[in-house]
């Protein structure tokens, strides 16, 4: 006995609404799933006309429905938006690759303009070099610090007004869940806002902040969007997994709880007493951070000196580390001094320092008129790592980070050129089948749509669990 | 090492899988917890009545006896209070119920201290009447179907939720009808950890501060929780060391609600991660009252937020249930929708109080719900 449409609209029904419960015809769900997301625009007040706007795009199912979505909305209601795609190319063989490939996919559908930006371009390394480094626990935190500070200077080359991200409701929930049991208070007071930034950076909104994860992989399903839906290789190991166990146990006994926990968020507060990071400019490379370098730095210059743990965990720690390491450097200056009186060494030094810390990666600085500095590191903490060596380097190189991001940006350029694939329609789940299941028996969707959920298990999580994984410094305000 | 982290004794208590102490210290410890949190919250006047709520598990049992020890001293150290001890009945099947109040009494007598019973079903009809120290309360049956069959209409988890604000304000009832202007209750660590990770999960986020800190000051009466820094561990080895034998064992409640789920997930997690329990504490230290003070909530007396255009979860979801039904605009209609789901929101209930009201069936018995609201 098919059931009808719970809006009256005469056909019948064919899933059972994740979020209310309601059994919709497919009509009506994309009806509902589009009024609520131009609901949440217009009331969040999202957007300005004629604004510019970068969509986040992973290739996986949040961003793909959240571009298809903002194409439609921008149509139907007229914002006068100029959307365009920007993706983050990680360096994630079997991960990022293809899933590129489906954000160049959306690009033609979408008839949207794309840019990539690479970590490998921005930072000199790929994740997949980095986790060489530092092994299969806590690579997130790199991924996630250098995504955040990565789309920021994306948005920036684009010249847009805001990015558009695609985390959902689930993604939100998850976070502020997350966040208490990190104890990271400056997050949890932050992380339900729709829209995050801060004077002077470019504002992050999350117009798919109440719409279930489910009714997207639903939504996408049945509008067949083409999407990326494998989990990062790196990503099992990361905290949020715990969270996401939680929350979706929970889901089940009460679907609601996702929003409830979204309020509770929305209206909590911080005492007053408590004192929270600020947010200023990193000294070194001039995006946004709570310290005075910011955490991609830290973590960059950790990677490049071969002390990949530099910038993960405790910032005593970090201390500890770079004593010793420059400690060592010392030592090693000493005995080189004895060797060569005559120094004109800077070179035989990167040398000695690449062989003793066996990093292949170190990078000297890209401008090539600094060519030691690696041997800058005297400096007794993470701060005082700018060029100091006034010996080797004529000030052109004011700090190898700033000096590689720089480089980074101007490689930018030299973006990969893509055209059309055709192999992106993989794990779209079989559609043909579900409608007739799911007019029999309304809780046989939900089943369905929570395996998809779970197969499906796509990029934008992946990015949470990064943004979240990470030490408490980093770019705070754009990211949860 | 197996000496005692304090003063290299021979230990022989393990805590956090690595702590090694002997039984003096750990004792020490414990009481210096308890009476710790007590002293530094400077809330206590001299010789304060206060209402010690005892519901005969393991916690109230150590409770029990800590009170004991500080108000038998007779140095600078002790405890100036003068407690009345209190429990509430109606939580489980009859017959264990009467056996654990019957303990119960027989556990304060032995420590020289009488016991007051009340029973929660006297929420709908609470009159005046305090019964007599160490006996069981004359059971209402009516009233009692009447409470039974106002839970029965809720699921489990909500059924829970209003059943502590239930708690608490029949430990408010009769403290004030026993002349105390404070009430002991004997929350620890984890059940605060949980209760916290519970709040979030229903919506109650704005008020943790009152459910999870030292002090909920809602009502005049305020109720303090000083076993809030001791774990379950400590629990676990201070009863066996003491000997104490608590009136009722752990109910091991496994229903299948939001609150199993989180104390599960919260254990699990304390197990591979030590520090869990009590990093979630300290951020439930940090977050305070979100709400401005106009209006309270006629359940949980917590403030309510005022009826703004902002966009919030509570809005979207409205919109949600109204497009749902295949309306096209917020009109009337889909505010009487709304209605539905948030009964008296931002009037006299607050949205967690709202949405358990649209949950609770009172069609047996017209007045139930204002019987509540009139309170």
């Amino acid at each position: 006995m098919p059931i009808s449409c719970r809006t009256g609209c005469g056909r019948n029904a064919v899933l059972k609404r994740p979020k209310t419960g309601d059994a919709l015809c497919k009509e009506c769900f994309y009806w509902a799933f589009e009024a609520e997301i131009h609901y949440t625009i217009t009331k969040g007040e999202l957007f300005n006309r004629g604004d510019s706007v970068a969509i986040a795009a992973s290739g996986g199912k949040d961003s793909t429905v959240l571009a298809h979505v903002l194409k439609t909305l921008n149509q139907r209601h007229d914002y006068g938006l100029n959307l365009m795609l920007l993706s983050i190319d990680e360096g994630i063989t079997g991960y990022r690759d293809d899933s590129l490939e489906t954000v160049k996919q959306n690009r033609d559908d979408y008839e949207m303009p794309l840019k990539i930006l690479s970590y490998k371009d921005l930072y000199g390394w790929t994740m997949d070099e980095i986790v060489a480094q530092i092994g299969r626990k806590n690579n997130c935190t790199f991924c996630g610090v250098f995504r955040r500070q990565a789309l920021d200077r994306g948005a920036a080359l684009l010249n847009v007004k805001c990015i558009a991200t695609g985390h959902n409701a689930d993604d939100i929930a998850e976070t502020v869940l997350m966040n208490v049991l990190r104890g990271d208070i400056a997050r949890l007071k932050r992380c339900t806002a729709i829209s995050t930034g801060s004077e002077g950076t470019i504002p992050r909104v999350k117009p798919l902040k109440y719409t279930y994860e489910k009714e997207i992989v639903m939504y996408a399903h049945y509008k067949k969007l083409v999407y990326f839906s494998t989990e990062c290789v790196f990503a099992p190991n990361a905290y949020r997994g715990h969270a996401r166990a939680l929350l979706k146990d929970m889901e089940k006994i009460r679907p609601s709880c996702i929003m409830d926990i979204i309020y509770s968020g929305e209206t909590m507060a911080v005492k007053e007493e408590v004192t929270l990071p600020t947010q200023g400019i990193c000294v070194r490379c001039k995006f946004v951070s709570s310290q005075e370098v910011c955490k991609a730095c830290v973590l960059l210059e950790g990677l490049n000196k071969g002390l990949p743990r530099l910038g993960v965990g405790k910032s005593s720690k970090a201390k500890k580390m770079l004593a010793e390491y420059n400690a060592k450097q010392e030592q090693e200056k000493g005995s080189l001094e004895q060797a060569i009186i005559d120094l004109d060494d800077s070179s035989n030094l990167i040398d000695d320092i690449n062989q003793s810390n066996k990093v292949t990666k170190a990078k000297s600085c890209r401008s090539g008129s600094c060519k030691s500095n690696n041997k800058v590191s005297n400096g007794s903490t993470v701060n005082n790592d700018k060029c100091s060596s006034k010996e080797c380097c004529t000030g052109k190189c004011k700090s190898n980070q700033g000096n590689d991001i720089d480089q980074g940006n101007s490689k930018i350029n030299s973006l990969l050129e893509e055209y059309g694939i055709n192999d992106a329609q993989k794990d779209i789940p079989n559609g043909n089948g579900h409608g007739s299941n799911v007019s029999k028996s309304n809780g046989e969707i939900v089943e369905n749509s929570d395996e998809d959920g779970e197969v499906l298990f796509n990029d934008q999580d992946e990015e949470n669990s990064c943004a979240g994984a990470c030490g408490k410094m980093g770019s705070l305000q754009i990211g949860f | 090492m197996f000496n005692c982290k304090k003063c290299d004794n021979p230990g022989n208590i393990i805590l956090r899988k690595k702590d090694l102490y002997c039984t003096e210290c750990f004792k020490t410890n414990i009481n210096h917890k308890f009476r710790a949190c007590i002293g530094k919250n400077k809330i206590l006047a001299k010789n304060e009545n206060v209402l010690i709520c005892l519901s005969g598990g393991q916690c109230s049992t150590v409770l029990l006896d800590l009170i004991k020890n500080g108000i038998s001293l007779d140095n600078h150290k002790k405890l100036w209070i003068t407690p009345v001890f209190f429990h509430l009945m109606g939580m489980r099947k009859e017959s264990d119920d009467e056996l654990i109040a019957n303990a119960l009494i027989k556990q304060c007598n032995h420590y020289d201290f009488n016991l007051y019973i009340g029973h929660i079903s006297e929420y709908l009809l609470k009159n005046n009447n305090v019964q007599e120290i160490n006996t069981l309360p004359q059971e209402n049956n009516t009233l009692i179907n009447k409470f039974n069959d106002l839970l029965s209409s809720m699921s489990v988890s909500s059924r829970n939720d209003f059943l502590s604000k239930v708690h608490r304000d029949m430990y408010v009832h009769f403290a004030k009808l026993l002349q105390c202007k404070y009430i002991f209750s004997g929350e620890t660590l984890g059940t605060l950890a949980s209760n916290l990770l519970t709040n979030l999960t229903i919506g109650r986020g704005s008020q943790v501060q009152y459910d999870v800190g030292f002090c909920d000051n809602r009502n005049e009466v305020r109720i303090l929780r000083p076993m809030k820094d001791i774990s379950q561990e400590e629990i676990d080895q201070y009863i066996q060391i003491n000997q104490l034998s608590p009136a009722s064992c752990i109910s091991n409640n496994q229903e299948n609600c939001l609150q199993t789920i989180i104390k599960n997930f919260v254990t699990d997690l304390q197990e591979n991660y030590q520090a869990t329990i009590s990093t979630v504490c300290k951020t439930a230290d940090k977050i305070g009252v979100g709400m401005k003070q106009c209006k309270k909530c006629k359940v949980c007396e917590s403030d309510i937020g005022e009826n703004s255009n902002k966009l919030s979860a509570l809005e979207a979801t409205n919109y949600s249930s109204s497009v749902s039904v295949g309306q096209q605009q917020l009109t009337s209609d889909s505010e009487n929708f709304a209605h539905a789901m948030f009964p008296y929101i931002n009037q006299s209930l607050c949205y967690t109080c709202s949405k358990m009201f649209s949950e609770m069936d009172d069609s047996n018995d017209v007045n139930l719900k204002q019987i509540l609201l009139n309170k």
